[in-house]
């Protein structure tokens, strides 16, 4: 199994450091506090949590993009971490991102041609006319019109520059691509078609996704895996149903409960838990388990040791002194 | 609201922003107007209370609050309802705060300019709303800038101040889309037992029909400025007409079930520059026939309109709903 593994973490820190309210006193906020991960090939591991647990600089710290303030990434067998920057460029375009906010992560000034044409020029990948040919051949592959290649950014809508970076990530052929929210600024009906091209892509390519958003329906159409990000650590991993139907954590069981559903058909819906307060300051940790403060379900014991990341059955893993549906979880895997 | 028209003249032509919209709203009712952007669901809320204050806009149609008209109203007439018998709930709460005075300073103010309460009085009555909406120690957080607050926290004083003039009318405009969802679920929570206390009628503007699921009783689906369709909550999810609104439903991932394909509507939103002379939903639609070269009027049962040629046979045939299915 450990060669079908595209990308490993280990143990991935990253502290940022600012300065605190009183002369020379340093702030440190953990904004990932120690996460492991393995994406396998060719499949999609969706990384799901509130704004502000952590998980676009996961996303970055894995791409490199940022350096990790301890663990290792490894890709392919190649410990990225231990990387010079001038060692780790020929690996870059193995991994490719795709960003939220299709108005800020295109050039204004360079036509839409010239921006996916650009990580082609970088690496020299092929001659002037083979990189044209290439620039075509992915507007067609995305569904954009490949006359449409010397316009500008600020003439497509929010859909189709989203097409237009996922060409861009595309055009040198990685291996994994990395979604950072990628079609949160989208409305319903363009979001819905940038995800079955993403479906498409994935096949025709076989592509490794690591899926980041918070949208639970989003997560749940596209990923085979998931991982729940709370204050910069994951809660909950496992597969995609299972987690969905059966949740642990009492953090991922009030996320799925509140999200709001349409009342289309007699099921009775979840029971809402409606968790209070907000997510706790980076810098500022509760001891425990981080997320006891706000835990319906929290005793002493919670506030003093923070409890582990177990695998409670093969494929789920839970890091809660209290795992809920824990008969439900451990019945449907017994029989295997 | 009776066929409120907003067109701005523009270089290119006569942008029709809101192109007839008629709906009531009654006493203590959520009515929820749901479309993508564009679509023209603000526009024509913010136009019926005087503030698009372009100069090349124009207003028409009527909107009759309590009776009263007050579409064409001045500035100082409308100023008594603004922020007084019609409360007002933004979607960034930190752009409807002024970063630069505390939180107290600006629900005193507002208090004071529609009731008639000393000082004293109208910071009693500040710290007494931010309690209700759910502020710890409001007290010692009456006197905080905006900034000290979170997103969902900002939220909650936004909605103290369109409440502290005991508005009959509370209109939100995408009040939770800037939240999390665990925030959006408190913040939804704490707008419904409000209503109940304050026995105020809403309209919630969202593009989040799981949202408008959640709250609202009726519900007003627009496309290109238009009303495709208008139906009680439950009737509209279960028993839609409109193929727009087949698309905006079928095209959100759902939580109890995983297709392979999501659904889409093809093409991209049309420009209010040059709106078809017919059905605006027609260029997108599956189902178009000779016929949507005319603008389909908006018909139905006295609950439920839809504005769309198909006949009941053939929604019946291409979207049988579970009743007719079996």
């Amino acid at each position: 199994m450990s060669d079908d593994v595209v990308l490993q973490a280990t143990d991935v820190v990253k502290t940022f450091s600012s300065r605190g309210k009183k002369l020379g006193n340093r702030v440190v906020a953990r904004a990932v506090n120690g996460v492991s991960l393995e994406v396998k090939r060719g499949e999609t591991l969706g990384i799901v949590g509130e704004s502000g647990c952590g998980k676009s600089t996961l996303a970055r710290c894995l791409v490199q993009l940022l350096p990790v303030t301890s663990g290792t990434v490894t890709f392919e067998g190649t410990e990225l971490t231990a990387l010079s920057r001038r060692r780790l460029r020929p690996y870059r375009r193995k991994f490719q991102l795709v960003f939220q906010d299709p108005y800020a992560s295109l050039n204004p000034r360079r036509t839409v041609g010239d921006i996916v044409a650009e990580p082609l020029r970088i690496n020299h990948l092929g001659t002037s006319s083979e990189i044209d040919e290439r620039v075509r051949q992915l507007f067609a592959t995305v569904g954009l019109d490949a006359a449409a290649i010397n316009r500008y950014p600020h003439e497509f809508s929010g859909g189709q520059r989203q097409r237009i970076g996922i060409a861009r990530s595309l055009s040198v052929n990685p291996t994994l691509v990395i979604a950072d929210e990628p079609v949160s600024a989208l409305d319903v009906s363009i979001q819905a078609q940038v995800l079955n091209l993403m479906a498409d892509l994935q096949h025709e390519f076989n592509l490794t996704y690591v899926f980041i958003a918070h949208d639970l329906g989003v997560v749940r159409h596209v990923s085979d895996r998931v991982g729940v990000m709370y204050l910069g650590e994951f809660v909950e991993f496992g597969d995609v149903e299972s987690i969905y139907s059966t949740p642990l954590h009492p953090y991922t069981e009030a996320l799925l409960s509140v999200v709001p559903e349409l009342n289309d058909t007699d099921a009775p819906r979840r029971e809402r838990i409606i968790i209070t307060g907000d997510v706790p300051d980076p810098a500022d940790r509760p001891s425990g388990c981080p997320f006891h403060p706000r835990c319906p379900v929290a005793t002493e014991l919670c506030a003093v040791e923070k409890p582990p990341l177990l695998t409670i059955v093969p494929g789920r893993q839970v890091a809660c002194h209290y795992p809920r549906n824990l008969a439900a979880v451990t019945a449907t895997a017994a029989p295997q | 609201m009776r066929d409120l028209k907003v067109s701005f003249a523009t270089r290119q032509g006569v942008l029709r922003a809101v192109d007839g919209l008629s709906f009531d709203v009654g006493q203590k009712e959520i009515v929820g107007i749901v479309g993508e952007s564009g679509s023209g669901k603000s526009v024509a809320i913010y136009s019926m209370l005087g503030l698009v204050r372009e100069k090349n806009v124009t207003v028409t149609g009527s909107v009759l609050f309590e009776g009263r008209e007050i579409l064409g109203l001045s500035d100082k007439e409308l100023q008594p309802i603004r922020g007084g018998s019609i409360g007002m709930i933004f979607q960034d709460p930190m752009t409807a705060l002024t970063p630069v005075y505390t939180v107290g300073w600006q629900l005193v103010e507002q208090i004071r300019q529609h009731l008639h309460l000393s000082k004293a009085a109208a910071r009693q009555r500040a710290i007494e709303l931010l309690g209700q909406v759910g502020i710890p120690d409001p007290k010692s957080r009456v006197d905080r800038f905006p900034h000290e607050f979170s997103g969902g926290m900002r939220q909650r004083v936004v909605i103290a101040m369109a409440l502290s003039c005991n508005p009959r009318l509370l209109i939100a405009d995408e009040p939770t889309t800037a939240l999390d969802v665990t925030t959006q679920a408190q913040i939804l929570d704490l707008m419904l037992k409000l209503q109940d206390t304050y026995d105020s009628s809403i309209v919630i503007i969202t593009h989040d029909m799981g949202v408008i699921a959640e709250m609202a009783h009726r519900v007003v689906v627009m496309y290109a400025g238009r009303p495709v369709e208008i139906a009680p909550e439950l009737e509209l999810v279960r028993h839609p007409r409109h193929p727009y609104t087949w698309g905006l439903l079928d095209a959100v991932p759902r939580l109890d079930t995983k297709n392979e394909r999501l659904h889409t509507i093809r093409g991209n939103a049309v420009s209010p520059l040059n709106l078809p002379p017919g059905c605006a939903f027609a260029p997108r639609c599956d189902y178009v026939m000779e016929k949507c070269a005319q603008r389909p009027p908006l018909e139905g049962d006295a609950g439920h309109v839809d504005a769309c040629w198909l006949s009941d046979d053939q929604r019946v045939a291409i979207r049988p709903t579970e009743e007719q299915r079996a």
